[in-house]
């Protein structure tokens, strides 16, 4: 049976389909009593199925068929006056090729890039040539000369460069083993290059080293320039801002300057700054994040948020091997230890400037800094300077003091006190019952006018709050589901009033109780965990309430759905928790989407939706989008005015989130204004003592300070100390806030130093009677830098163990606080930088 | 009354033939017209699968003619049909012409080259298809589907609404046919 005729075919196909549906022991069973039957069909049937054998072995169509890539569609075509020779690269950005002129006019051969048109904005074909012809104007010996730029017959727009046959700056360098000198003048070939074209209002927004080539002659050829700029939208295009952009688009996360990452204005601020990662890597052979691999979050961290280590540290025996070390030193015609000495000092402090977070901490102009790298070379001294101790410390304290003064402002959102929210609108009698308990046994917690009562009046809400913690867990023993609701709300109370440990063990209890009875993924569940990871978050422990609040949200986006108004809640938390530890970066997307959520499903002027406007607003100004901020802000308290009217608690928390925005722009006379009509309003609504308007006060103070009314702030400052130690308490928080953020920023910036200190040890002390390890380790922290400045190391030591001791883990600022920098390379240092980031409680290593 | 491929693949389902070229050689155009159109997108080697082809094509089809227009397995049918036909004629036509404004479709290539079906075998493959389609055009379709258009078993189950088991089966009878059919000059 060589042949099948279609006859055969279709007399065997049935038999076929019986055969395939069933397993070889069966089938020969099969085959055998066919073959009684009908031998012929049999034996054609069995050489088929063998047959099926063999091409099962073969794989026989089981590979598609393979088609030629796409090259070779392009290889010889025409672009222009252009004929494609062979492809030399291929990345995100698009594709590029070799190519030569058709009509053989131009002997050289060129490169012909089509960007990628996912990368490539509006504007089509025209805009594209015309800014081609710009961009052509942009002549200079060490840019790479863009010939042409046009639209291909089929609608691709390309670009025609200068070919440049040259080996990447960094190889070129470590291949000649170039020393620092050489490296520097090359450095200074490349700065000469962006000043021309900042000159001619272009930024190049991708400087890196694969950007950068030396020719075989040693001459600095920049590649891509305006390229970037290329690939913008329309619509940001306008003759004034030729030199600030949204962040965005296109370019190299590895040398992407803070803004980009964050999507900050682009500047010519931005291309300093990666020229400065440039001259990072040229000087020290590694990246200012260190080694890699990073992931795209490291990477994130590191760019937008640390501090990179000074250049002479990164080559140093602390960061790398003993080998590594070597083979740097090496590549420059120099040992480590001379490596290392070269670095300190001057370069170290012009890296530093290039590298400056803020844009306009950095040099004013490429050239600045190309003028700093010259008086470098020839011995002069600079004109950076390198960063006081003043600055850096104020830095880190402030980071810590927006976390700590706002934290209870924007997590929570309006706490509702009341039960009536968890429990109305539901018919069921058990539930209807299990509310009479409820409210029979708050009714209970506030008869507390025993007269015989040694407390007599002055019974506290703590003290009423604590009695009925207790009586909860025995009354109720027998009813954990009513138990656990109560433990719920009881551990709000607490969370109201700031009490956020106590309020942690009661919502966690209510919680496993839930977990218990309901299951784990049940929307109760899930409530309890929520405010227990608010709890948490309140607490400061910020990546553990992240964690939660992130496990929370992904049950409740499973079990709930996206929208569901407790997955949003959850979102905002996440998002809320995320700016109070510094990422807002992170926290902005998940609070639009929240906005945008509630907007769609809610309606604009829901108070949900409200909140997380004021929300957003705080984030984006922790992203230092005060602009924005300030907007949203804005929009957030008049929205919040219209639901509440204008008086109204809310309102006034929501125009409170607006004064930092504005503040942030550094319209302290106005901020300080603002900040004080609504302390005249919190004074008149809420009490002179409420929370609310005791941290207004401080603020106050704060921007009174930084309109330099000196005497007048520290009266403030003083008055609302003494407020919140008559109201709250002196181991409150928030007066130990106040106490901590009057000695560590204002006296501080003074250079008020004996001051400073005296007041912190005193909160220090305070904070440990508290049991408040946020204040108790922040104080010791300062107190160590301000010791090891008197020049006490040893004091500066201990105090330093007793910050770690109390929960310090931010290694990297310790480590890279200048205050610190004579600590460095003590053993003792070492052990506590170690021990530190191990991240446990487990307890410190015995002292020396 | 205005020719749309809804009323071509009516015509050619009852029996029409010359309705049945045109709808092939419309949907030919339309194919090569989205594939150009993805190059233009991309600007360089692109790896465009024929699955998302035909069912951007669908997509495109779908909102241009309107309600009236065939379910989804009636159109990729055809269209898989036209597409195995683009494809042979590809490979024959491969080094006959190198440039110019043609396009390819491609594959990222991800198997070793010697279970690569070359594109002799492939032009011996397609007519073994025809004669395929002419006794069992189901078979053939799956075919059409999966080898040349790259569509998993469950989703070829969906596009005939049958079950996953049932595809399997039918592709293991159609390889068996094809085989019988070209294994003279197959490498053994």
């Amino acid at each position: 049976m060589s042949t099948l005729s279609p006859d055969r075919w279709r007399a065997l196909s049935p038999y076929l389909d019986q055969a395939l549906t069933l397993g070889a022991e069966e089938r020969a069973a099969w085959l055998a009593s066919l073959q009684q039957k009908d031998p012929s069909l049999a034996s054609d049937l069995e050489a088929l199925l063998q047959e099926h054998q063999s091409l099962a072995r073969k794989n026989f169509l089981e590979h598609p068929p393979e088609t030629a890539p796409i090259q070779l569609a392009l290889e010889g075509q025409a672009i222009g006056a252009y004929t494609l020779l062979s492809p030399i690269g291929q990345g995100g950005m698009g594709a590029v090729w070799l190519a030569r002129r058709s009509d053989g006019r131009y002997e050289r051969q060129v490169a012909v890039k089509f960007p990628s048109l996912a990368l490539l904005g509006g504007g089509g074909g025209e805009r594209f040539k015309r800014e081609g012809r710009f961009l052509g104007r942009l002549a200079h010996p060490h840019i790479a000369d863009l010939i042409d730029a046009g639209v291909s017959a089929d609608g691709r727009p390309y670009l025609v460069l200068e070919h440049v046959d040259g080996d990447q700056i960094d190889r070129y360098c470590d291949r000649n083993e170039l020393d620092l000198e050489a490296r520097l003048r090359l450095f200074l070939d490349v700065l000469a290059a962006v000043a021309h074209a900042h000159a001619n209002l272009i930024v190049h927004r991708d400087i890196k080293p694969s950007n950068v080539l030396v020719t075989t002659h040693g001459q600095v050829k920049l590649l891509d320039f305006g390229i970037a700029k290329l690939l913008e939208s329309e619509s940001s295009e306008g003759a004034g801002t030729q030199l600030t952009r949204e962040g965005g688009g296109a370019m190299t996360p590895e040398y992407a300057a803070p803004e980009q990452i964050t999507g900050g204005q682009v500047t010519t601020a931005t291309d300093e700054y990666s020229l400065g990662v440039l001259l990072y890597l040229l000087l020290t052979g590694e990246h200012p994040a260190g080694a890699g691999p990073h992931s795209a979050a490291e990477l994130v961290k590191a760019i937008v948020e640390t501090e990179p280590p000074r250049p002479s540290d990164a080559v140093g025996p602390s960061r790398l091997s003993r080998e590594a070390a070597s083979t740097n030193a090496a590549k420059r015609s120099t040992t480590s230890e001379k490596l290392h000495r070269a670095l300190r000092g001057d370069l170290d402090t012009i890296v530093a400037k290039a590298l400056k977070k803020l844009p306009r901490e950095r040099y004013a102009s490429v050239t600045a800094l190309a003028d700093d790298v010259r008086r470098y070379l020839k011995h002069e001294p600079i004109d950076a300077r390198p960063d006081t101790l003043a600055y850096r410390t104020a830095k880190f304290v402030r980071r810590n003091r927006t976390a700590v003064a706002l934290a209870s402002l924007a997590v929570l959102g309006p706490i509702a006190f009341g039960l009536a929210m968890a429990f109305q609108a539901r018919t069921i009698a058990r539930e209807r019952d299990r509310a009479e308990r409820v409210s029979e046994f708050l009714v209970n917690l506030f008869q507390v006018s025993d007269p015989g009562n040694s407390l007599g009046n002055t019974v506290t809400a703590r003290e009423v709050l604590d009695r009925g913690a207790d009586r909860l867990e025995k009354d109720l023993a027998a009813e954990p589901e009513v138990q656990a609701s109560l433990l719920l709300t009881m551990g709000r109370v607490y969370l109201r009033v700031g009490l956020f440990q106590k309020a942690e063990g009661l919502i966690e209890r209510s919680g496993d109780t839930r977990e218990r009875l309901l299951g784990k993924e049940h929307p109760l569940t899930l409530q309890s965990r929520f405010f227990q990871a608010s709890a948490i978050n309140l607490q400061g422990r910020r990546q553990e309430a992240e964690k939660r609040f992130r496990d929370v949200l992904a049950s409740q986006r499973r079990v709930l759905g996206e929208e569901h108004p407790d997955t949003l809640n959850t979102l905002n938390a996440l998002g809320v928790t995320l700016s109070f530890e510094g990422r807002s970066a992170g926290a902005v997307p998940m609070l639009r989407d929240v906005l945008e959520k509630r907007r769609r499903i809610l309606g604009n002027d829901q108070e949900d939706t409200i909140w997380s406007l004021s929300n957003l607003g705080f984030a984006l100004s922790g992203q230092g989008k005060f602009t924005e901020a300030e907007k949203v802000n804005r929009e957030a308290a008049q929205a919040f005015e219209r639901l509440h009217g204008k008086d109204h608690p809310t309102v006034l928390g929501a125009l409170q989130n607006l004064v930092r925005a504005i503040e942030g722009q550094g319209r302290f006379a106005e901020a300080e204004s603002l900040q004080r009509e609504v302390l005249q309003a919190q004074g008149r609504i809420l009490g002179e003592d409420h929370l609310d308007t005791i941290a207004a006060e401080s603020v106050l103070a704060r921007l009174v300070g930084e309109n330099h009314r000196i005497d007048e702030a520290e009266g403030l400052f003083r008055a609302t100390l003494e407020h919140q130690r008559r109201v709250l308490g002196p181991q409150n928080a928030s007066t130990l806030a106040t106490e901590y953020n009057m000695a560590s920023t204002f006296y501080w910036d003074q250079g008020k130093f004996d001051k400073a200190e005296s007041m912190l040890r005193e909160t220090y002390e305070l904070a440990v009677q508290a049991k408040d390890p946020i204040h108790a380790r922040l104080s010791a922290y300062n107190i160590a830098c301000l010791a090891v400045r008197r020049g006490d190391r040893k004091e500066g030591l201990d105090w330093l163990r007793k910050s770690i001791e109390n929960g310090f883990r931010d290694v990297p600022a310790m480590l890279q606080d200048s205050d610190l920098a004579s600590l460095r390379g003590d053993p003792e240092f070492d052990r506590l930088a170690a021990a530190a980031g191990q991240d446990t409680s487990s307890p410190l290593p015995a002292s020396r | 009354m205005e020719v749309t491929i809804t009323s071509l693949m009516g015509a050619a389902e009852r029996g029409d033939g010359s309705a049945a070229e045109a709808l092939f050689s419309a949907l030919y155009d339309e194919l090569h017209r989205l594939a150009k159109r993805e190059l233009a997108r991309h600007a360089g080697p692109v790896s465009l699968g024929a699955t998302t082809l035909l069912h951007q094509a669908y997509i495109d089809m779908a909102a241009r003619e309107g309600s009236s227009f065939p379910d989804r397995g009636r159109f990729m049918g055809y269209a898989a049909r036209v597409m195995r036909g683009l494809i042979i004629d590809h490979a024959r036509n491969r080094y006959a012409q190198k440039r110019g404004g043609r396009f390819e479709i491609t594959r990222l290539r991800t198997d070793v080259a010697e279970n690569v079906v070359d594109d002799r075998e492939l032009s011996r493959i397609g007519a073994a298809l025809d004669e395929l389609a002419k006794l069992d055009p189901v078979l053939a379709e799956i075919v059409d589907l999966k080898f040349f258009c790259g569509f998993s078993f469950a989703e070829i189950a969906g596009i005939q609404g049958v079950t996953e088991r049932t595809i399997q089966r039918k592709w293991e009878k159609a390889r068996i046919y094809l085989h019988r059919s070209i294994r003279a000059e197959l490498p053994q």
